[in-house]
């Protein structure tokens, strides 16, 4: 993980006067269909920024303009005050983590998930990490039970999201995007992913942008807030 | 009786429409609703054979290389349309890669089957240009529309998980690399298929052909074996190419999927 640099701009992550509405066969599109409309937003470095909003809102939309999932109508989608597109997708999506709501597993073992990134070309020369590595990022995520040999199909729906979690982190993003990444999560699973977010920001430097469709993350760990609603996005104050 | 092969006369060949009558009585009786469908069927079974025999009688005649390429080139466009018909995905345009890649990928095939193996003087000779070239692609337009079919549909099934991979960091072709692996396949299976039931359900078309004709059932064999080897080869590499290039198109810029 990159740690921040006095050179590196203040704001990590940032839209500026961002458009964004799915493609509709009515012209100009329906407001309905208008999911952000001159959006801004600032993230600084190192920031834990909780993202609120009704369903259907566009929080997952905005999330993915910044691992290029989507592309807007118009403004600009920084990254270190660069545009998303000035980096190769690959490179972008190691740098921007994005988890998705539902968490995803390809069939084979637990260790095969874990390991699936390094197996990509993007991962370059970056070292494949051993067990121990990988049982302690899984221990690390209140999931240490978990048999690397295990079918990963067979996990429930809380293990394969901090299997999901551990698999990104062991990729060494700056920013993660976590998209309702608790959800569909127990009191217990829900616990260690925020607590391994908040680690994430705290030991390692890193940026979250967590979405959630309600106020369950306390001020103390995300003291900056937005909300989405009706295209429009403001900075909650404290 | 001509050449060994017994003439049909335009009245036993009326005699054939009894097989018409036939399918559209069950589908009256059974309200299949098929009778318009076997009408035209019939219709155009008569109107298409004919012309293609008027054609062929023009072809071969002018034993031009240039005539014989268009004419090629026409049942590869005509192919290339009843596959992309067969398609049901209608959100990503492929329509110009398909008709240029099967014509290219085809036409090769086609030119190393005549010139290489069977060694017709010249390559492009219509009597083995053309059926050799249209039976490439009567089985390819099948498997290519197969593969592409399952191209989208997978990707489309299969989005999460294509996404996660690219959030992941991998590239398009590490991303879909299982689908296109499942979608070339799916195309190929029923050439690989039709390898292991030829010679003991049926007696197929080419051989069955040059038997009526009067040559040797040995050289007729021969024949045979080179055709079905073509279509499983013609198969794989047009199911290959066009779902590696099609695939492409599936994702949009910054390799953003477009089916989901």
């Amino acid at each position: 993980m990159s740690p921040a640099s006095s050179t590196t701009p203040a704001h990590h992550l940032a839209l500026r006067g961002v458009d964004f509405s799915y493609a509709d066969s009515s012209s100009p599109p329906s407001p309905s269909r208008r999911i952000l409309r001159s959006a801004h937003m600032s993230v600084p470095r190192g920031a834990f920024v909780l993202l609120t909003g009704p369903s259907g809102a566009g929080k997952s939309t905005l999330l993915r303009l910044f691992c290029r999932l989507e592309e807007p109508q118009a403004g600009q989608v920084l990254i270190d005050g660069l545009g998303v597109t000035a980096l190769p997708p690959q490179l972008l999506r190691r740098r921007v983590s994005y988890l998705q709501q539902t968490p995803a597993v390809i069939p084979g073992s637990v260790r095969e998930n874990l390991l699936l990134p390094f197996t990509f070309k993007s991962a370059g020369g970056d070292p494949r990490p051993d067990d121990a590595t990988l049982s302690a990022m899984l221990d690390a995520l209140s999931a240490g039970d978990i048999p690397l040999s295990q079918e990963a199909s067979t996990l429930s729906v809380g293990q394969r999201q901090r299997l999901c979690l551990a698999r990104a982190l062991l990729t060494k993003p700056q920013a993660l995007l976590l998209d309702e990444p608790v959800s569909a999560l127990d009191a217990c699973s829900s616990r260690a992913v925020l607590n391994a977010a908040e680690s994430f920001c705290l030991d390692a430097g890193g940026t979250v942008l967590l979405v959630s469709h309600a106020e369950f993350v306390p001020r103390r760990v995300a003291p900056q807030h937005y909300r989405l609603e009706n295209g429009n996005l403001a900075e909650v104050p404290s | 009786m001509d050449g060994g092969v017994l003439d049909i006369t335009p009245w036993r060949l009326a005699l054939a429409l009894v097989f018409s009558l036939v399918a559209g009585g069950c589908s009256l009786a059974l309200k299949l609703d098929l009778g318009r469908d076997i009408l035209i069927g019939t219709v155009r079974s008569f109107a298409q054979l004919f012309l293609m025999g008027w054609v062929l009688g023009f072809v071969f005649a002018a034993d031009s290389p240039w005539l014989v390429i268009g004419l090629f080139f026409i049942m590869a466009g005509a192919a290339a349309h009843t596959a992309r018909g067969r398609v049901k995905e209608k959100a990503v345009a492929f329509a110009w890669p398909m008709y240029g890649s099967m014509a290219a990928v085809y036409l090769l095939v086609t030119m190393t089957v005549t010139g290489a193996i069977v060694a017709a003087d010249p390559w492009w000779k219509p009597q083995y240009f053309l059926p050799i070239g249209g039976m490439v692609l009567g089985n390819s337009m099948t498997s290519v529309a197969v593969a592409l079919d399952r191209l989208f549909a997978d990707l489309r099934a299969r989005a999460a998980l294509v996404e996660m991979k690219l959030c992941l960091g991998a590239d398009v072709s590490e991303a879909s690399a299982d689908i296109v692996r499942d979608a070339v396949r799916a195309g190929m299976i029923p050439a690989v298929n039709s390898m292991m039931a030829v010679g003991l359900v049926s007696i197929p078309g080419m051989m069955t052909g040059q038997i009526l004709g009067g040559s040797d059932p040995s050289q007729a064999i021969r024949y045979q074996i080179v055709v079905m080897l073509m279509i499983v080869g013609a198969t794989a590499l047009g199911s290959t190419i066009l779902t590696l290039i099609i695939r492409r198109r599936c994702f949009g810029p910054g390799q953003r999927p477009l089916l989901r």
